[in-house]
């Protein structure tokens, strides 16, 4: 089966190429595209909430306590150490711990991530990255998936072991600002065809991310206060109070079913361009794992 | 697992020329209810697993890079009147999550847990909005404004030309 999938990915890869010399199709854009910036403190000139989530030691609770204003704190106050309750997220990281430790008998698991002398620390603020050996850009979760199938082990982009196993690895940074560079090579061109994304429309109802997440940010959705793009990332893996463990790719299939879009799977390349956007808008904000989300 | 990757190597095989199938990165099993597929996470699992979604959305354009299907252009609605609508059966239409679901984005009267993302729509009857105008913007808000968030309900296929005379009755009956 295994065989099966890497011939169908390259197939994909192949039939992409193919395409790839084509006009692209018509799209409506949602415009005007803001003035973005490969760092957190850009949420300044967007949402201009940064400043009540910018120390999340010092969140102002009374904003928590409020229907209305709880979204300006970006909703950190459900990361840690706040929610000091045993969640969902705990376990998964208990398991991870199991997993690496299995997985990493000889060392092997550790080196393929790139974890270089400082170990695990850090290793987590810098994805995603341009790896040379695979020749893409990629995701965290889409390592692990690569380095667990080198010891013949499956651990599918999306699923929990592979999430527990990314959490595992990311609370080793915990605290640690997200460092991504965007500003040159295969990173820089994933970050431009993640900021179009985000801001092309798609699926039944002609929605981009950016429809709500930029123009419309503390608008309500049926109830739900809409928050701001910048520093969003840093809490993935997170535990959902709805849904187990969930990665940012699985994250962005839910956001493409909720507005009628046909979801991608996860590890593809629109929602890893996507991801280097996003991540690159946490620029500066620290890692924080495990949280948890409604 | 093993429907999604057969469809993705039949899509490669047989469409690689054809502009009308979903991309090959798309989360389908094309013989599966609805076809498209929403993940469900199995706890200690190294395996995703996958369930039927409750709507087929491989129809509409996807964020894929190899998705090759334009998205329908702007589209002027043929509107004949009279309006024939019904305000009663409008106000369903817009209250229902798998139809308008107007109230996620507007804020309509008598219903909790409103949206205030889109404008008021109160009283255009009283300013003389027309008929033709509401139902324009209902089918295809595009033509009149092309940065509008507002879904081309019309143009896409999503309410058909009675689900969209009912809408706009309902639109012109709230003051």
């Amino acid at each position: 089966m295994r065989t099966l999938l890497r011939t169908g990915l390259l197939l994909t890869a192949l039939v992409g190429t193919a395409w790839a010399q084509e006009p692209a199709p018509y799209r409506d854009m949602d415009l005007p595209i803001p003035d973005y910036e490969a760092h957190v403190r850009g949420d300044l000139r967007l949402s201009k909430t940064y400043p009540h989530w910018r120390d999340r030691s010092r969140l102002d609770w009374r904003l928590a306590g409020n229907p209305d204003e709880h979204w300006k704190l970006n909703w950190k106050f459900m990361d840690p150490p706040f929610n000091q309750a045993v969640h969902g997220g705990h376990f998964a990281l208990e398991r991870g711990e199991y997993l690496y430790k299995t997985l990493n008998r000889n060392g092997r698991f550790a080196a393929c991530l790139g974890a270089g002398r400082a170990g695990l620390k850090g290793l987590r603020t810098r994805f995603p990255q341009y790896r040379q050996d695979l020749g893409r850009v990629v995701g965290l979760e889409a390592v692990i998936e690569h380095c667990a199938a080198a010891q013949g082990e499956v651990l599918q982009n999306g699923s929990y072991d592979n999430s527990a196993v990314s959490l595992y690895i990311a609370s080793f940074s915990q605290g640690m600002p997200i460092r991504i560079d965007v500003s040159r090579g295969p990173m820089q061109e994933a970050y431009e065809r993640g900021r179009r994304l985000f801001h092309t429309k798609a699926g039944r109802l002609n929605f981009a991310c950016s429809s709500c997440h930029t123009r419309n940010i503390g608008q309500l959705v049926r109830g739900s206060h809409i928050t701001t793009p910048y520093g969003d990332v840093t809490h993935y893996p997170v535990y959902r109070t709805q849904y187990f463990l969930q990665s940012l790719h699985l994250r962005m299939m839910e956001c493409n079913l909720d507005t009628g879009v046909q979801p991608l799977l996860p590890g593809s390349q629109a929602y890893t361009d996507l991801e280097v956007f996003l991540t690159a808008l946490s620029n500066g904000y620290p890692v924080s794992v495990p949280a948890e989300r409604n | 697992m093993r429907p999604l990757i057969l469809g993705g190597i039949c899509l490669c095989l047989a469409g690689a020329g054809q502009a009308s199938e979903w991309p090959a990165d798309a989360a389908v099993d094309p013989n599966a209810q609805n076809r498209t597929l929403t993940p469900k996470v199995v706890v200690n699992s190294g395996r995703l697993e996958w369930e039927p979604y409750k709507r087929d959305l491989t129809p509409w354009p996807t964020l894929s890079h190899l998705d090759r299907r334009p998205t329908p252009r702007p589209q002027q609605a043929n509107y004949d009147p009279p309006l024939r609508g019904d305000p009663a059966r409008g106000r369903e239409i817009a209250m229902d999550p798998a139809r308008g679901n107007c109230i996620a984005c507007h804020t309509l009267p008598g219903e909790p847990w409103p949206g205030s993302v889109g404008q008021l729509l109160l009283g255009y009857k009283q300013r003389g909005v027309s008929d033709a105008y509401v139902y324009q913007q209902i089918y295809d808000r595009r033509v009149t404004n092309p940065n509008t968030v507002m879904p081309p309900f019309g143009a896409f296929g999503v309410l058909t030309e009675q689900e969209i005379r009912d809408l706009t009755a309902y639109v012109q009956s709230l003051e």
